[in-house]
């Protein structure tokens, strides 16, 4: 058999767990792991968040090495936990390079599991929630969870404009942080910050953040200056459609 | 007291399956890793309230959520990144995130670095509370095994 063929499963695991937010020593485990099931020696794997090197020896000697660069999208942990499920079967002897590279491409085309209406819902849920423990009553956690589901169906509506990403980032944390102000004017008894900081919370870099530590901690410093600039950055989108909601309002006089 | 800490259970357990969903996280596990994140969250809440500081209960919390996360994990053969993942979500510092944004463009540099360091204090805490969590259970199951 061509070992050449036996590269496509390897980096189409690699590329599956990376683009949907797996960790980088998850990759280069999986992809070692599946590699020396399949009977391959040397396999190495090296994987960085935008990017993954595999490589491995062939039965002539020849060392093959491909790079794969990876576009991150937006974190699907079923996706991760299917390919890891895959890789086992691999492992275990029950799957041959065929089978996985079938599963894998299933998974691939798989739908996504969690529809744009119930990621809506789930927003609002989160931002009522997170509104509660932030020190907000009933009608904060009410005001945060139509928040929420207004700013994710916004998201929706910019990813199908193909303006998905940092710009609804931005618009985003914009929404979230004008419709508290503009409803505290209407009705005092609103937390502004409670409500504001719950409907955010599904925006803010915090598990980036968190990320980047328990990867720095690790040992993976590349990954961990990688999750941090991230989170950096999108905390300083999320700060600066805040801090536009506050101005509009301000300069609006308050009574918007 | 009681009746808090109910309520900050069920806020937390919200706020988890409201990520767990946004996650993509396996349908099985939105509901067990919703309870180890609202019990996580809840412990460390109990342990603030009871006196002991916030970075020190924040440890105690996430590292807790990481321990019962990997033994759910393990029971039901999924990878422990869901579990990890969802119960530390709520240790999340958002407000004080948001405080320290909120300061910064009101020009209170000072307060708003003092937020800033709060807030990367709790995240530092999470993150070693996985940490520790995740060696604990190695250490238990490699000696149990063996």
């Amino acid at each position: 058999m061509d070992q050449k063929k036996l590269m496509e499963p390897l980096k189409l695991a690699g590329k599956l767990i990376m683009e949907n937010g797996g960790e980088t020593y998850r990759v280069e485990e999986t992809v070692c792991r599946m590699g020396k099931a399949f009977g391959l020696r040397e396999v190495e794997s090296f994987a960085v968040p935008s990017g993954v090197f595999v490589s491995f020896q062939c039965e002539d000697g020849s060392i093959q090495t491909s790079v794969l660069r990876v576009h991150r999208g937006e974190t699907n942990l079923s996706c991760v936990n299917e390919v890891n499920e895959v890789s086992r079967e691999v492992e275990a002897g029950k799957l041959d390079w065929q089978g996985a590279w079938d599963a894998l491409k299933a998974i691939e085309q798989e739908a996504d599991p969690a529809p744009q209406g119930i990621r809506i819902l789930a927003s609002g849920i989160c931002a009522a929630g997170f509104a509660v423990m932030f020190g907000g009553g009933r009608l904060d956690a009410l005001l945060a969870a139509a928040a929420g589901m207004l700013v994710q169906a916004m998201n929706a509506l910019m990813e199908r404009q193909h303006l998905h990403g940092l710009s609804a980032l931005l618009f985003g944390s914009f929404l979230a942080t004008l419709i508290p102000h503009c409803a505290r004017s209407l009705y005092a008894g609103f937390l502004v910050e409670a409500v504001a900081a719950g409907a955010l919370m599904p925006m803010l870099p915090g598990l980036a953040m968190t990320n980047a530590v328990s990867d720095t901690l690790r040992g993976d410093m590349v990954s961990g200056m990688s999750h941090f600039s991230q989170a950096v950055l999108t905390a300083g989108l999320v700060a600066g459609g805040a801090l536009a909601a506050a101005t509009v309002f301000r300069m609006a006089g308050g009574i918007i | 007291m009681l009746r808090e800490l109910l309520i900050i259970f069920l806020s937390s357990f919200a706020g988890t399956l409201g990520f767990a969903v946004l996650l993509r996280a396996p349908r099985r596990t939105w509901i067990p890793a919703s309870l180890v994140g609202a019990l996580a969250f809840s412990v460390y809440w109990s342990l603030n309230a009871a006196g002991l500081s916030e970075v020190t209960s924040i440890f105690c919390g996430s590292m807790l959520g990481s321990l019962l996360g990997q033994l759910l994990a393990r029971g039901m053969k999924t990878i422990a990144t869901v579990f990890n993942t969802l119960a530390i979500v709520a240790f999340v510092p958002g407000l004080g995130l948001y405080r320290c944004m909120e300061l910064f463009a009101r020009g209170e540099m000072e307060a708003g670095a003092r937020a800033g360091i709060g807030a990367m204090m709790s995240i530092v805490m999470i993150a070693l509370g996985i940490g520790v969590g995740t060696f604990l259970f190695r250490a238990v199951f490699v000696r149990h095994r063996a």
